[in-house]
């Protein structure tokens, strides 16, 4: 349960960084840096996401169908 | 205690990288005023002090501050001590300025045009081209107080986020 918890902060942590990043190029003017780096922030995210479904999945293809 | 450590380590260097590359923008619009300056007191020098270039140099080598003067001392010591003409002792030291000072190629380009006038002329047309560098020299540094205006916060800022999220993305 500990490393769910932390993974979560993990993603706060990197969702606000992101968004002040994006307010920072955005007032200068870097319109598309700004995207860049929300675009990139969000990929990551969802990699990270994606591995912790991918392990609910296993998790409930062993309760439910009785395999390895 | 490593792990903390290490990020500290790594916010400390972000951050000192922006305040850099901030510093390099305030230093370019201070360079760049003494610049103008020193080239104001070369024009004092020439036209009301009738002064021979290479003491008019050690004089401003004297009164600019670091690095004008040792480009000002340098192009003096070129000027006394070797067989040399003006167009080449004044490439050679402004090849030193680069090197040491946050100028860009533009306003490097308007210095070293200017040194190829430099000594040819008369009073008064030599006064006529301090007077034109000097106007293209306010030029860049109106663009480079813009430049620092809008990036210098952002530099300094941005240093900082990216070490955080440097951090956060390897924890």
């Amino acid at each position: 349960m500990g490393l769910e918890v932390d993974i979560i902060f993990k993603i706060a942590g990197v969702g606000i960084v992101v968004a002040f990043l994006h307010t920072i190029l955005d007032q200068v003017g870097k319109k598309e840096y700004a995207q860049w780096v929300t675009l990139f922030g969000f990929i990551y995210i969802l990699f990270m996401v994606a591995s912790i479904v991918d392990d609910l999945f296993q998790k409930i293809k062993s309760v439910f169908l009785f395999e390895g | 205690m490593i792990k903390l450590t290490g990020a500290i380590l790594i916010i400390i260097a972000t951050t000192w990288t922006g305040f850099e590359a901030a510093r390099r923008l305030s230093e370019r619009t201070r360079q760049l005023r003494n610049l103008k300056s020193a080239l104001l007191s070369l024009e004092a020098e020439i036209m009301y002090g009738h002064t021979p270039l290479h003491e008019a140099s050690r004089r401003l080598a004297g009164q600019m501050p670091e690095p004008l003067a040792a480009f000002f001392a340098s192009f003096a010591d070129r000027l006394t001590n070797t067989e040399t003409t003006v167009k080449v002792a004044w490439e050679d030291s402004l090849s030193e300025l680069r090197r040491n000072a946050a100028l860009k190629s533009g306003e490097l380009e308007i210095m070293r045009q200017f040194g190829e006038t430099l000594g040819r002329h008369d009073k008064t047309s030599q006064q006529k081209h301090i007077q034109l560098t000097i106007t293209h020299l306010e030029r860049e540094e109106a663009d480079a107080k813009e430049k620092q205006m809008k990036y210098e916060k952002m530099v300094k800022s941005l240093g900082f986020l990216s070490g955080l999220l440097l951090v956060i993305l390897l924890i």
